[in-house]
């Protein structure tokens, strides 16, 4: 119970580390996680898509109380970002004193260290986001 | 023939930090309670119905419905476990109304149980934030409190409110809950104890979130066979269950909940209730921005209207609601929520001790849901009179 699974970030490592998305044909939206069918009309008419990472924060909040294993990165800014693909996901934004956040700020994807699992020494990496440097 | 189920008795221990106690233990203490309540009542429960979230983390126990029967000297009976996140208690007493209501039970207990103070508060975390889609939202730490506040400052931006503004809720809840004997939190809040309260992720603070405590309750579900006559007769007069995309920030509107709108309109198109004689609602209150979007989604007021139109008496265009303290100040335990709400309504409408100084209650209702709006789940009861 409570332990990292290897299988686990090995089946999703497309959208842990490439932010894997499906376009819908038919509506023409994009959403993330990536489904079978489009969240908005139902259409399995989709495409299985990456984003180039770039995007926009569109809401933020500083969290200081997390759960057992995110203790050592308190406190952590997660964003609502909408990347320019056209989907939202709510990620770390990091790089930044979280009194410099702010909304319509551009962001762009960095491959970070997520979290470490003490019992088993696994270190887990995924998509965070930093103010774009473009 | 279809039968008319009717809450014929509840009971509970008050929501605390229970250290002495197991889920077993606390279950136990539930039923003495209704039993002492109700005693002219014959339970011989036929089904035994077990709400609870995370009993194989907390507990370490599966098939806990099984056990718990068997501590409770419950033999040849059928028994099942719901589980519907934090919504399970209502998720539980909507499948109790239907196996009555079928005819295949006669006479159904539901026990909502959850012990959440096992471990230290960041492991408690962790199981909670366990209701978020765990491959996803959970792989970054995205707590439901974090979830929480970006929905906060998405709706007070949207209809002009300020941290002040929403502060009433946790304010109101904290004092009403005073007079609950089952309510954990029984200390009143001051104007600014907002100002001393921990920032758990901005702009919300440990006030806007319900405590953690361990609890159960339990009501008997019958064909009308157990019931408790005494007083007045309760009846589910209707149910509803909704869900939506799990993760707010993908539907159209973040901040209006589509299941809690469409779980409350199916309770009372079910119930032979005009909309206008329910005038008492025990609602989901998690986090403060929650308990303003459930009264908007459930068409109490218009949307965004919530915040300015609640009445210091707790009134909101003239319905009740969260007389016994809510989420908030009642207490949360995770799967038993759902129970402790109907229960509240069951006393309301009873007219019992806490309810004596409002004006009698034909019908009343909870809504319960887990995380912000993903299922929800309404039970209605009124008066058989
Ligand atoms: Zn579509």
């Amino acid at each position: 119970m409570f332990k990292d699974s290897v299988p686990k970030y090995w089946r999703l490592r497309d959208v842990v580390y490439r932010l894997k998305y499906i376009y819908c044909r038919d509506c023409g939206k994009s959403s993330f996680p990536p489904r079978s069918k489009c969240p908005y009309c139902g259409s399995s008419n989709i495409d299985h898509r990456y984003s180039k990472g770039n995007g926009v924060v569109e809401e933020y909040t500083v969290m200081y109380q997390s759960e057992a294993r995110y203790q050592d990165y308190q406190p952590i800014v997660f964003g609502v970002i909408r990347l320019d693909e056209g989907f939202r996901i709510v990620a770390p934004i990091v790089d930044v004193d979280p009194n410099s956040v702010e909304e319509g700020m551009r962001v762009e994807a960095t491959l970070r260290r997520v979290r470490v699992d003490g019992s088993t020494g696994l270190i887990q990496y995924g998509i965070k986001f930093r103010p774009s440097r473009r | 023939m279809i039968q008319q189920p009717i809450v014929a008795g509840f009971g509970a221990v008050r929501i605390d930090r229970h250290f002495g106690m197991s889920s077993i233990d606390l279950a136990v203490e539930s039923l003495k309670d209704l039993e002492s309540r109700h005693t002219d009542i014959d339970l011989a429960p036929d089904t035994v119905i077990v709400s609870s979230m995370h009993p194989e983390i907390m507990q370490e126990q599966s098939g806990i419905a099984g056990v718990m029967a068997d501590y409770l000297d419950l033999k040849g009976v059928r028994v099942y476990r719901v589980e519907s996140g934090e919504a399970s208690g209502l998720a539980a007493v909507n499948m109790a109304y239907t196996l009555i209501r079928s005819g295949l039970s006669r006479s159904t207990l539901v026990i909502g149980v959850e012990k959440v103070t096992e471990y230290p508060t960041s492991m408690i975390t962790r199981a909670y934030s366990l209701i978020e889609d765990s491959d996803y939202k959970g792989f970054y730490g995205v707590t439901p409190a974090a979830e929480a506040a970006l929905l906060a400052k998405i709706y007070m931006k949207r209809y002009g409110y300020s941290y002040q503004d929403l502060y009433k809720w946790p304010y109101l809840m904290h004092s009403t809950a005073t007079t609950n004997p089952y309510a954990q939190l029984k200390f009143r809040l001051k104007d600014t104890s907002y100002e001393k309260s921990p920032i758990i992720s901005d702009p919300l603070r440990l006030v806007d979130m319900f405590p953690y405590g361990d609890g159960a309750a339990c009501i008997v579900v019958s064909d009308g066979s157990a019931v408790d006559k005494r007083d007045a007769v309760i009846a589910i007069a209707g149910v509803g269950a909704s869900s939506d995309i799990v993760d707010p920030f993908v539907r159209s509107d973040p901040v209006f909940f589509d299941a809690v709108k469409n779980s409350f309109n199916q309770a009372v198109a079910m119930a032979d209730v005009n909309r206008d004689q329910i005038k008492y609602i025990e609602l989901h209150d998690s986090f403060t921005p929650y308990a303003y979007i459930a009264m908007e989604s459930m068409g109490l007021v218009e949307r965004g209207a919530s915040v300015r139109s609640l009445s210091d008496d707790l009134t909101i265009n003239g319905t009740y609601v969260n007389l016994s303290g809510g989420l908030k100040a009642r207490g949360h335990p995770w799967g038993a929520t759902g129970v402790y709400q109907v229960g509240e309504v069951f006393r309301a409408l009873r007219g019992e001790e806490q309810y004596r100084s409002i004006d009698p209650i034909y019908a009343g209702l909870a809504q319960n849901m887990n995380g912000p709006g993903a299922q929800s789940y309404t039970t209605l009861l009124r008066r058989v009179d």
